[in-house]
């Protein structure tokens, strides 16, 4: 038995981005972080590109497919950095979507944020979302809220650092994205 | 709204990053003062040597005077603090000590062998070793 799929270009795009997220995501959790917790999170500037770029249906795509297939190649599948890591993107992503239909009105568009203030409140909701989930979930102790500043301090920092990225990646590669 | 090398930062980029950062400085405000961490102090627990230890509140500001080994040691409570203003001690330790205001906070006068020490509702810690 032969299975045909017919692929759009659009698919072809996904799986790309995708692919890119995943490999992005594994090297990065190969390396050993300072801090429990805190990791650059490098493989949401291809989410957040996405986002800016594709759209939110494609974003959200590319997003699942990160956490699943990731999930799935590290062995953490449906594990609790499974769940941490779904509710993070799903969150941040939720939040983007918010802000980006908040500033969809013609008279607010001149004043929608770059892909600096998008990344900031990405990555900030990114951790607020596992952080949330943790506390509900796994440790819901009070002292776990002792964690949450410092989290935050640097979700402030490292989501600078990943809007920066994201904007040179739109400036290079994206010709059809809404300023 | 400005642009370095060819990044864009725009107004609603600092007004985001301002109100994550309020965000933030308010979280620290809640979750790391000294009062959700060590609780707030109540009393001054003053000891002489081996005699029952005699609890003092800190909501009155008062004098405290210690007739210890060598001679009378002064203890000042003031606005929730505490501090040794004076000792008979040659050291003169527990007088540079200052002021204790966390809960577990103590000093003492070891030749005059008087001994303060903040408590509170919930105590961190029974004591800390440290040298200066």
């Amino acid at each position: 038995m032969k299975l045909h799929f017919s692929t759009t270009h659009e698919d072809h795009r996904i799986a790309l981005l995708a692919a890119l997220a995943i490999s992005i995501y594994i090297i990065e959790s190969a390396f050993p972080s300072p801090l429990p917790g805190i990791k650059p999170g490098l493989a949401n500037v291809i989410t957040l590109f996405t986002f800016l770029c594709y759209g939110w249906k494609i974003a959200l795509q590319v997003s699942l497919l990160r956490v699943i297939i990731s999930s799935l190649l590290l062995g953490t599948f449906l594990s609790p950095t499974f769940l941490l890591s779904l509710s993070g993107s799903l969150l941040s992503l939720g939040i983007l979507m918010l802000v980006h239909s908040l500033f969809y009105p013609h008279y607010l568009r001149q004043y929608q944020p770059s892909a600096i203030g998008y990344a900031i409140l990405a990555s900030v909701s990114h951790i607020s979302g596992q952080f949330i989930v943790a506390w509900y979930f796994f440790i819901p102790h009070p002292e776990l809220f002792k964690l949450l500043p410092i989290l935050m301090t640097f979700a402030v920092i490292l989501g600078i650092v990943s809007g920066i990225i994201t904007q040179h990646l739109i400036n290079k590669l994206c010709s059809t994205h809404n300023k | 709204m400005f642009t370095i090398g060819n990044i864009l930062f725009k107004t609603t980029d600092f007004l985001i990053l301002l109100s994550v950062s309020s965000l933030i400085i308010w979280l620290y405000s809640i979750f790391w003062s000294t009062d959700t961490l060590y609780g707030q102090a109540e009393t001054l627990q003053v000891q002489y040597y081996n005699q029952v230890a005699i609890d003092y509140p800190l909501d009155t500001d008062r004098i405290i005077k210690v007739e210890g080994s060598l001679g009378s040691s002064i203890i000042e409570i003031k606005q929730g603090k505490a501090r040794f203003i004076h000792s008979s001690c040659r050291n003169q330790f527990c007088v540079f000590h200052g002021w204790l205001n966390i809960v577990g906070d103590s000093t003492a006068c070891l030749p005059n062998r008087v001994s303060i020490r903040l408590k509170g509702t919930l105590n961190p810690y029974d004591a800390i070793a440290g040298s200066q």
